[in-house]
């Protein structure tokens, strides 16, 4: 090609590039919510005098532009490619893949999150709990990066100092190890989450451990229909095939009733919600994602036990593998709850009391109200 | 508004581009004008006033320097000139400094000004003071105050440089040559400077952050933080200064080049002709020269070195770490003029490594956040404070970075504008190279964009300047 052409070409090509960006910015309608990254998309900025004169139209309009640029998921994917595999990044924005598994590195230790979440804790025991002869227990369950980090050269910190540092600060809790009975397999390769198709050695660990008695069940494996991509597929932008998401039936679960408490008085839901399963995070299909307080009751358990489980999202998937051992479980978030109001929609009395936590929400708790 | 935005390439450049080319000749400098008071006004709205009183200033300064052009009046217009825009500076980016300083010497607690420094100050205000002294010395005043409006605002240069000054571009502001050409050329000049910004540029400085929010620092991590420090402030500036050189080709303006690969000097003097190089010759011209330069005594030549650079340095922004590294640069041109220049030239390898390191040091300096900060980590590259020689955090960082490190440091080198020149000679290569070099373009500007699509780390150096 000679200079001509050349010059000719490029001028072409990057005054198109140019102007097809200008006016797919201006003439694409804007999206509100993005799927991948699960998240509300920023919308134009208000044009006010205001905004104009303190500069924060300005700022708030590149936000604007980032999100709703033309393209945003390509452009994200070739980012996300170009670091993984052009520039040899271990992390890409704090993700990263190995082992077919994409994973968010978690590091460093936090020592004041871990203070915070103890305080939360002992709030809860002095509140509710002390004094009443309940048995209270606490299980950590590993973040995937406890068998995927160091073993892939990725920043980590040592999770059993982690599991110490909490032990010590809640040593009214017996404490129950799951990392023994955990691998990488029992994780979703594009998401946090753990399978819940893989749970029975932590159900059974826990009920062990806290003298309840799972009866042997038969379950079923029901498998969504739709392609499970993970919380880490999106956000990390790289081409990775999806996930299968499994739900169990059969046992003591398809028996059982589920009330939540989400809107502050008593409503029925599933077990599954596959309304859910099929929308933003099909993993809300367990106990309908986020909610601050429900109960599973067990009208045919053969025992008058109950359980309360302080939890974060990892318990939505294990609560009903414990449904055969209690005639009744109550399932807290108090992300989602002030710790100061629980007395409303629980009646704290003599039931075994588990506080299941995984190291990814205790070592980053402010969420914990 | 930042060239490294979104909204610049692809909402304010085409429009811009659009409006500018469509527009009749007699208008195009309007058609600057006004874009530039916008590009300036995204960001700063309430400096535009200040910007245009400045410049309103400069231009009936040099009216009327030139009216009484061989008088007493005209040097007094210019003092007037001077000290307008030095005291316009002095008193947006320097007040608080020194009642800072003078609270702290007397006591006192007077109240800070807090103002905000309006992006770009330090250079408009050199550029009118350069015009102004150009006219004084014999260079035609502007008669249109659009046209030397133009000049002073144009956004290509506006918040980072060059420095260009009117005599250099005072006759293309009146008439100038647009050809495809030179659009080429800018576009290529643009996207490079675009892609050392974003690829580089912010990669380093997102690892410089990285390095200073650890806690986990080591001997090692301070070194590799150094030289990401290095190559961050050589990427993002030289970045700049490429964009601003493509656009100003785009719009038929010819700037002075800003860098010359300035990493691969064997001397300190060598060094400061090849960076920021606009900078540099202002100084020179408007008050080393003015001052004597080396054409006096010994002790007042010394005086004179020592006063530029302590200026270079307060130039760079309100703070102590600033006056220390411009002093530290003057006590080595000093050392070097008068001993070891000679002995420099002797040994080529030795003088490169010489000058990386001092200059490494001299931006650990540029970058503390004070002077304690900036001894702490001086120290701390040579194991003080009893750290350890390795963390695991560095080795991740380094292990995580290399591949862009190598990038980098190669990249600050002309090997590989000396590379494609040798394929260029060899049979075929230049067709070969012709042909890459618009794919790869393309490339540098998708893979820009899409590093800007995600929100990475895109820092503005120049807000203090």
């Amino acid at each position: 090609m000679g200079l001509k052409p050349k010059n000719i070409l490029l001028t072409v090509l990057m005054a198109g590039a140019l102007l097809a960006g200008f006016l797919c910015c201006l003439l694409l309608p804007d999206r509100e919510f993005s799927l991948s990254e699960r998240r509300k998309l920023a919308a134009m900025p208000e044009l006010s005098a205001e905004n104009l004169l303190s500069g924060a139209f300005a700022e708030d309009f590149e936000t604007y532009v980032q999100d709703q640029f033309p393209g945003r998921e390509g452009f994200r994917s070739l980012k996300a490619l170009t670091e993984t595999y052009a520039l040899g990044k271990l992390d890409n924005n704090g993700l990263y893949l190995a082992e077919g598994h994409l994973s968010k590195l978690d590091y460093p230790l936090n020592e004041q999150m871990l203070d915070h979440a103890a305080e939360r804790f002992r709030y809860l025991y002095d509140t509710y709990l002390a004094g009443k002869g309940m048995k209270i227990y606490l299980a950590v369950i590993p973040d995937k990066n406890v068998f995927l980090a160091g073993q892939s050269g990725r920043l980590t910190y040592d999770y059993q100092a982690l599991v110490s540092a909490v032990r010590e600060k809640a040593d009214y809790m017996e404490y129950i190890d799951l990392f023994s009975v955990l691998s990488l397999d029992d994780y979703y390769r594009t998401d946090s989450h753990w399978r819940q198709e893989r749970l029975l050695p932590v159900a059974e660990r826990l009920a062990g451990a806290m003298g309840a008695e799972l009866p042997r069940a038969e379950y079923k494996e029901n498998t969504l229909d739709t392609p499970f991509f993970g919380v880490y597929s999106g956000q990390s932008a790289l081409p990775v095939s999806p996930d299968a998401l499994v739900y169990l039936t059969g046992g003591a679960i398809d028996g059982c009733t589920v009330t939540g408490y989400g809107s502050g008085s008593p409503e029925a839901m599933p077990m599954y919600d596959l309304g859910k399963g099929q929308g933003r995070d099909p993993y809300e299909l367990f106990l309908s994602g986020s909610q601050p307080v429900i109960t599973i009751e067990n009208p045919n358990a053969e025992t008058h036990r109950e359980l309360i489980i302080f939890r974060d999202s990892y318990a939505s998937a294990l609560a009903p593998l414990l449904a055969g051992a209690y005639a009744r479980i109550t399932l807290v978030d108090i992300r989602y709850v002030q710790s100061a109001a629980l007395d409303r929609f629980v009646d704290f009395d003599r039931q075994d009391v588990l506080f299941l936590y995984s190291s990814t929400l205790l070592n980053s708790s402010l969420a914990l109200r | 508004m930042l060239f490294s935005s979104l909204s610049f390439l692809y909402y304010f450049l085409p429009c811009v581009l659009i409006i500018y080319f469509l527009a009749p000749k007699k208008l195009k400098n309007s058609v600057l004008l006004l874009s530039s008071l916008f590009f300036y006004a995204w960001g700063e709205p309430k400096y535009v006033l200040l910007m245009l009183l400045a410049i309103l200033c400069g231009y009936l300064f040099a009216l009327l320097i030139e009216r009484y052009r061989g008088r007493r009046l005209s040097r007094l217009f210019l003092i007037l000139s001077v000290s307008l825009s030095a005291a316009i500076l002095g008193f947006f980016k320097y007040a608080d400094f020194f009642i800072q300083n003078f609270n702290a010497v007397t006591s006192l607690s007077l109240p800070l000004l807090r103002i905000a420094l309006p992006i770009g100050i330090s250079f408009y205000t050199f550029q009118l003071i350069s015009y102004t002294v150009d006219v004084y010395r014999g260079v035609p005043a502007q008669r249109s105050f659009i046209d030397l409006a133009a000049y002073i605002s144009l956004f290509p240069q506006l918040i980072a440089g060059p420095i260009v000054r009117y005599s250099q571009i005072a006759e293309q502001l009146s008439s100038r040559r647009h050809s495809l050409d030179k659009a080429a050329l800018g576009i290529r000049r643009f996207i490079l400077g675009l892609g050392k910004k974003v690829l580089i540029a912010n990669a380093m400085g997102q690892l410089c952050q990285i390095f200073r929010a650890s806690q986990d620092k080591s001997v090692l991590f301070f070194w590799l933080y150094a030289i990401a420090n290095m190559l961050h402030i050589y990427f993002d500036f030289s970045g700049y200064s490429d964009m601003a050189i493509g656009l100003g080709k785009l719009f038929g303006f010819d700037f002075p080049e800003n860098f010359n690969y300035p990493y691969i000097s064997r001397s300190v003097t060598e060094f400061w002709r090849r960076w920021h190089i606009s900078l540099g010759s202002w100084f020179r011209d408007y008050v080393y020269i003015p001052m004597g330069g080396n054409r006096v005594s010994r002790p007042r030549w010394l005086l004179n070195l020592l006063t530029v650079w302590l200026l270079t340095g307060f130039w760079h922004g309100a703070a102590w770490n600033f006056i220390v590294w411009g002093l530290f640069f003057a006590v080595f041109l000093i050392l070097e003029k008068l001993w070891l220049l000679k002995h420099l030239e002797k040994a080529p390898v030795l003088g490169r490594v010489y000058v990386l390191f001092t200059v490494m040091l001299s931006f650990i300096i540029f970058s503390a956040e004070n002077m304690g900060q900036a001894l702490s980590s001086l120290s701390s590259l040579f194991g003080a404070g009893g750290l350890p020689l390795l963390s695991a955090e560095c080795l991740y960082y380094l292990k995580s970075y290399a591949v862009l490190l190598l990038i980098a440091v190669v990249g600050a080198t002309p090997l590989p504008r000396l590379l494609l020149q040798r394929l260029g000679i060899r049979p075929g290569g230049e067709k070969l190279r012709n042909l890459l070099e618009v794919p790869a373009l393309l490339l540098i500007l998708a893979l820009s964009t899409a590093y800007l699509v995600d929100g990475s780390f895109n820092p503005f150096l120049y807000f203090r300047f």
